[in-house]
């Protein structure tokens, strides 16, 4: 069986139970490609009255968007009646298709279910093809909000009486998740609030330090914080109640004094354990490895291993006699450890090294001259030292007298869990409370650290152009600024850095050659990223993506098809490159009263990069 | 159940069921008589009993559930009416098990499939609703994909630039600004909307105004940092669409500040898709802001959903055993769907991994 339904199958299937419109939501953009390859050689022709529609609403759409006029699709498009819709096409195609789909012409359009959201065309039918989608590298299972969301296309409001989704399994589906989804209840949303460097600047140029904190606790973040602080605060009450048993007697803070007096209790017979071993033996036992010298009280030895047997009090040691004997004897036996340690290798049974090494050992052991050094070991007086509550006698504690001890005995594990509890929930309330706040400062530091607050959180005159800029990845930019790295360079040059930056994708593609002055000024900027790592992630900073917006910038007469066979990127991301970077560049370009220049060379490559596709997309 | 005790409950059946249960199962099953019938059915399941069992206890269900009607030649016609259209089906479908009883058949799970009459537009009770709590304050709707969100919104903007005050509406997508601009424009005029994205602006100074979330983020840090714009004075209405962005992890906290800073003359109306706690949000609304706020939701789905699953060799079943989608019951999976399901993992699965 195949492992999934041959796309020209499944439009068959569709259409013959009238289930068409459809949007199948496939597991990549490759899928969707190879969908609409397949259906080459298909014969399930549309009627000719329903090419010449696809016809009329295409030229519609081509007098306002011409590039769309020789796209590959179209053929396909206008024979079967199927189209792709992916972030790889540009968004002309996009329209193009999502008009088709309005108007009814098309029997199903293929879309990649990461970008579901995406999708903002209804259907009769949506088919599932996964269940759990590429999220930040690996994937995760659909939540049901999603599997509600992609299923919600189905069925079209006055044009459809019901709506239907199919799955269609492809592998590694798990229908359970997509049942659960389809029959579930949405799951609850979860504020995702965080603290931007843009946002510190601009909070404190609009309010002083003293009303950020009510600020703060406005946001959905601080609500739901605040929230779950609550509920902590109702388990808190209760724990209270639940101490009521537990509160003052004798003395006020009975548990407290209890556990002091238990713990001396305890410590006091193991201080003078008779078995224990002493702490001589302890400290020089770490020396008595394989290999080591020592004498006893007759004679010397070399250590073979170290055991420590049931029946033996000691720790244990074999030892190798000078007349190649090997001995057991009790640690304790050994009188002198000397400064001398021959290389053995040791093995798990007798005699416990290789045959090599005895021969080696026995032979260094008749050799050994008659004086040696005598290893100097420290050993501490005492090997834990009791706390100062502890070590004064047990007389000093009112416990054994007092009263109220059999009660104090008996409650005690339970009121010290219970107030131990208390103290974590207190603790944890304090951190929800307060989380924001802190996060706020810890940003607050970093941008003092950097000259645009001044040490009592005023803007500095760097901070005042600073809060202008609002994208990702703001210090980095505002940094360069500041170390004039874009002072006096080429619009090529400053569209390719920023578009650098801009790009957060990591699929491979290859590209043009990169310009000596690019590469030397990436660099530069690969290195500062580098130094602001711990505020600020630094973005991916790819050499041939800053390559491929150079060129579109610095060579006016490239066009949109010329730059697309430079590299395999696919049109989408080509075109959302551009745009992304044409946001930088217009940030850029709102510094023009601090930064003249900078903001001249912004609004230059914003007219370079504004042709072709990019001038008559919206 | 043992293969021992299927094959007596087998035997026990007449000859007429078992060849209704071999349909689909067994080649040239009516030339085979009882006693073959039951070996070939046990030899061709014996993958799957489960799913011969439980077709099996649907048949007998069926069959008790009209126990005093004839066997007459009139019934058996009857009988046989829904299956011609059932013929029409490519070869690769195969025979159709009827999965009457408990589990809806696939041909009243594709009823009503089709274009409805075409009716004057009659607006929901939840958008005269959500539109009436919108003169009053804050406004959050949580309704199904495709309810008719933009409906609110197309005539709360009405509403708000008949009193002479100033729209905004954003979108999460630039794609979504572009094709609401387009629609607005054609409703509204193209003098009266205007749009504000990263890389495009035309029409500033519109009394609809439709902008990406971050470009509204940007124009109310400006305005409270004392560099004021003229429109926010005006501004009468907020529309956030796709509010549940509020919960992305790179860019909900645009829609947090957004809400923050949101002038207090000027009311919210947040749409957003279903979500498990929209009384939060209303709740945390009417917390900062100076007006309560309403909440509108409702899980039902204008169109209803039917859940279907189609096999790889383009068999067609309905997903559950109800015709609609059973809230609630993620089990309640129509028995011929499971069958396949299995049959799917098995084969498709590399041999020696245990199936979930």
């Amino acid at each position: 069986m195949p492992p999934s339904i041959h796309p020209v199958d499944l439009i068959t299937a569709l259409r013959q139970k009238h289930l068409t419109p459809a949007i199948v939501f496939l597991t990549s953009r490759r899928a969707c490609d190879e969908a609409m390859e397949s259906f080459d050689h298909a014969d399930i022709v549309l009627p000719p009255v329903r090419q010449e529609a696809i016809d009329a609403v295409l030229q519609q759409v081509i007098a306002q968007y011409p590039s769309v006029a020789d796209h590959p699709l179209i053929p396909t498009v206008r024979r079967i009646g199927v189209a792709a819709h992916h972030a790889g096409h540009l968004p002309s195609w996009k329209i193009a298709v999502e008009e088709l789909m309005r108007q009814g012409c098309l029997d199903a359009v293929f879309a990649t279910t990461t970008l579901a959201a995406g999708v903002d065309f209804p259907a009769r039918t949506v088919v599932i093809t996964q269940s759990s989608i590429r999220k930040a590298r690996d994937f995760t299972d659909l939540t049901i909000g999603e599997v509600q969301q992609i299923a919600g296309r189905a069925g079209r409001r006055g044009k459809d009486q019901v709506g239907f989704a199919v799955i269609a399994p492809s592998p590694y589906i798990d229908l359970s998740v997509l049942t659960k989804g389809l029959t579930g209840h949405p799951e609850p949303i979860e504020s995702q609030f965080t603290i931007t460097y843009p946002m510190v600047l601009n909070l404190l140029k609009a309010h002083p330090l003293e009303q950020i904190q009510s600020i703060l606790a406005k946001s959905f973040a601080q609500f739901q914080l605040n929230r779950r602080a609550e509920s902590l605060e109702r388990k808190l009450d209760a724990l209270h109640v639940q101490m009521e048993p537990f509160g003052p007697r004798i003395c006020t803070d009975w548990i407290t004094q209890w556990q002091t007096f238990d713990q001396a209790r305890r410590q006091r017979p193991q201080r003078h354990q008779p078995h224990h071993e002493s702490p001589e033996l302890s400290a020089r036992f770490h020396f008595m490895t394989p290999g080591r010298v020592v004498g006893l009280a007759r004679g010397r030895g070399i250590v073979l291993r170290q055991y420590r047997s049931k029946g033996q009090r000691h720790p244990m040691i074999s030892v190798l006699r000078p007349n190649g004997t090997v001995t057991e004897c009790p640690a304790a036996a050994v009188v002198e450890i000397f400064d001398r340690v021959f290389d053995c290798e040791e093995t798990s049974s007798f005699p416990w090294c290789s045959a090599a090494s005895f021969d080696e050992l026995c032979y260094q052991l008749t050799e050994l001259p008659p004086r040696l050094p005598i290893l100097p070991i420290l050993v501490s007086q005492e090997s834990v030292p009791l706390p100062d509550t502890v070590v004064q006698s047990l007389g000093d504690f009112p416990c054994p007298t007092c009263p109220s001890r059999p009660a104090c005995q008996k409650d005690f594990a339970i009121a010290h869990r219970l107030r131990q509890e208390q103290q974590r929930y207190v603790k944890s309330i304090q951190a929800l409370r307060a989380s924001l706040w802190h996060r706020f400062q810890e940003r607050v530091d970093v941008l003092q650290k950097f000259g645009y607050l001044t040490s009592s959180a005023q803007l500095t005159a760097d901070g005042e152009w600073a809060r202008l800029i609002r994208i990702d990845h703001s210090l980095l930019i505002t940094e360069l600024i500041r170390a004039e790295a874009f002072s006096g360079i080429e619009p090529a040059i400053l569209t390719g850095i920023l578009s650098s930056i801009a790009h957060d994708d990591d699929r491979p593609g290859s590209f043009p050659r990169i310009s000596p002055g690019l590469s030397s000024l990436l660099g530069q900027v690969r290195k500062l990223a580098e130094s602001l790592s711990p505020y600020e992630d630094p973005p991916l900073l790819r050499a041939d993506v800053a390559a491929i917006a150079e060129r579109w910038v610095a060579d006016p007469q490239l066009t949109w098809i010329g730059l697309c066979r430079l590299t395999t990127m696919a049109e989408g991301d080509l075109y959302r490159l551009l745009a992304r970077t044409l946001e930088f560049l217009s940030q850029i370009h709102a510094l023009h009263a601090t930064h003249p220049g900078l903001a001249d060379t912004a609004s230059k490559a914003i007219a370079l990069i504004r042709r072709g596709v990019l001038e008559e997309l919206p | 159940m043992t293969t021992d005790e299927l094959e007596q409950l087998l035997a026990q059946q007449p000859v007429s069921l078992l060849h209704r249960l071999a349909r689909g199962r067994v080649h040239r099953h009516f030339r085979a008589g009882k006693r073959r019938l039951i070996e070939l059915l046990l030899q061709h399941s014996s993958q799957n009993l489960a799913g011969l069992e439980s077709d099996l206890q649907t048949l007998i269900a069926e069959r008790q559930a009209l126990p005093q009607r004839p066997r007459t030649p009139a019934r058996r016609k009857e009988e046989a009416a829904p299956t011609p259209p059932k013929r029409q089906h490519p070869p690769t479908t195969g025979g159709e098990p009827d999965t009457g009883g408990p589990a809806v058949s696939l041909a009243s799970w594709l009823e009503g499939i089709g274009v409805p009459p075409p009716q004057p537009f009659v607006p929901d009770p939840w958008q005269v609703e959500a539109l009436a709590a919108l003169a009053e304050g804050d406004v959050v709707v949580s309704v199904p994909t495709g309810s008719g969100k933009t409906y609110v919104a197309i005539e709360a903007a009405r509403r708000a630039m008949e009193d002479n005050r100033t729209v905004i509406y954003t979108s999460p997508l630039k794609a979504l600004s572009n094709t609401k601009f387009t629609e607005f424009s054609r409703l509204f005029g193209p003098e009266k909307v205007g749009i504000l994205t990263g890389d495009r602006q035309e029409n500033g100074q519109a009394p609809l105004l439709i902008m990406t979330t971050e470009i509204l983020r940007n124009l109310l840090y400006d305005a409270a940092s004392g560099e004021i714009d003229v429109r926010l004075d005006t501004l009468g209405l907020v529309i956030l669409d796709e509010s549940q962005y509020l919960a992305d992890p790179e860019r909900g906290v645009v829609w947090e500040e957004t809400i923050i800073f949101c002038p207090s003359q000027a009311r919210l109306l947040l749409l957003s898709a279903s979500i498990g706690n929209p009384q939060d949000i209303a709740d945390w609304l009417s917390s900062i802001r100076t007006t309560t706020c309403r909440l509108i939701r409702h899980n039902k789905r204008t169109v209803p959903l039917r859940a279907g699953y189609l096999h790889p060799n383009g068999k067609l079943v309905p997903l559950f055993k109800t015709a609609s989608i059973p809230y609630g019951h993620p089990n309640h999976i129509h028995p011929e769907a499971k069958r396949l399901f299995m049959q799917y993992e098995e084969e498709t699965l590399p041999s020696g991994r245990p199936r979930r």
